[in-house]
């Protein structure tokens, strides 16, 4: 089975004010990459006036974008709006779902969404006490219960997840440990090694570190763009298939 | 005085909270009558926006801007995985 080149970012945080200027850093993608995958935040404040910039700035590009949405695109109660625009624009949106493109022959499975926090195995929060923790914590159960849902049924040659909220600790390296449990959820990672991905892409971390790896194996990626400082990160999946 | 750690702590929470910034990324230490603010942005607007709101949010007190822009590169090399 042929390579598959994954480009990826995340935390891109457009607006107004930088339009035009990502996507210059986009020319020539489709000789770096098959596809592109964008893991949130997307904007900085959720509005749509950002959602139209996002839009623009991702639209007819040569190569399939695939995005989900991540917190500060939630800001301004417009994420239904952002993303019916994203789709509009041609962009594949997830939300706790999944998707599957055809590249060059080879068939791409991506299942995942926002994701969430919780905290990570041993020092996370539990449906427990007061009705606000609980609603946090089942918040991200019932994602992490989609997702593995998503994978269950995801029929491709190569799998990834995508997300904005960080399934592992390793890849938060550099950001307070006070907040891990705002930046991701270990439930995240046991969906997906319940149900096999080669990748797991996230965002969210902007003072992490890029490379971990999930309890089971899977290797887990930050691409928040402060941390890989280039305009995207290329990951070749090679011929072998799903982990 | 007030405490160093709630005005830092104010500081934080209206640059999240601001409209005209929204920024969860930015580090804020208080030494004395000195705040310093560090991370990283995507232009000079954002970096001048949120050092007015932690001027509002610390009146009196002298903030140093030590956000730096964030350089976006061309993409480099591909990991092979």
């Amino acid at each position: 089975m042929k390579a598959l080149r994954v480009a990826a970012v995340a935390d891109i945080h457009l607006g107004e004010d930088i339009r035009g200027h990502y996507r210059k850093k986009l020319e020539g993608i489709e000789h770096r990459a098959e596809v592109l995958l964008v893991g949130g935040d997307l904007t900085r404040h959720g509005t749509r006036e950002e959602g139209r910039v996002v839009a623009d700035e991702l639209c007819d590009l040569p190569i399939p974008v695939i995005a989900v949405l991540g917190n500060h695109d939630y800001h301004s109660d417009a994420e239904e709006e952002i993303t019916a625009m994203l789709r509009d624009a041609g962009i594949i949106v997830l939300d706790d779902d999944a998707a599957v493109v055809s590249l060059d022959g080879v068939r791409l499975g991506v299942a995942g969404g926002k994701g969430f926090g919780g905290g990570f195995a041993g020092k996370c929060a539990s449906e427990f006490g007061e009705p606000e923790t609980k609603a946090f914590v089942r918040h991200t159960k019932e994602i992490a219960e989609r997702w593995r849902h998503a994978l269950k049924d995801l029929d491709a040659d190569h799998r990834v997840v995508l997300s904005h909220y960080s399934p592992v600790k390793d890849t938060l390296a550099g950001e307070p440990p006070e907040i891990y449990p705002f930046l991701g959820s270990y439930l995240l990672a046991e969906a997906a090694d319940a149900e096999g991905a080669d990748l797991i892409v996230h965002g969210h971390a902007h003072l992490g570190t890029e490379k971990g790896m999930t309890p089971g194996g899977i290797r887990v990626r930050n691409v928040a763009l402060p941390v890989i400082e280039h305009a995207y990160a290329v990951y070749c999946l090679d011929g072998e298939g799903v982990h | 005085m007030e405490t160093p750690q709630y005005v830092a702590a104010r500081i934080q929470r209206a640059l999240a909270e601001d409209e005209r910034t929204n920024e969860l990324g930015i580090r804020v230490d208080v030494r004395g009558d000195q705040v310093f603010l560090r991370g990283q942005v995507s232009c000079e607007e954002r970096r001048h926006g949120i050092e007015d709101v932690a001027r509002e949010a610390a009146p009196g007190l002298t903030v140093h801007n030590e956000i730096r822009l964030l350089e976006v590169r061309a993409p480099g090399e591909e990991e092979h995985l």
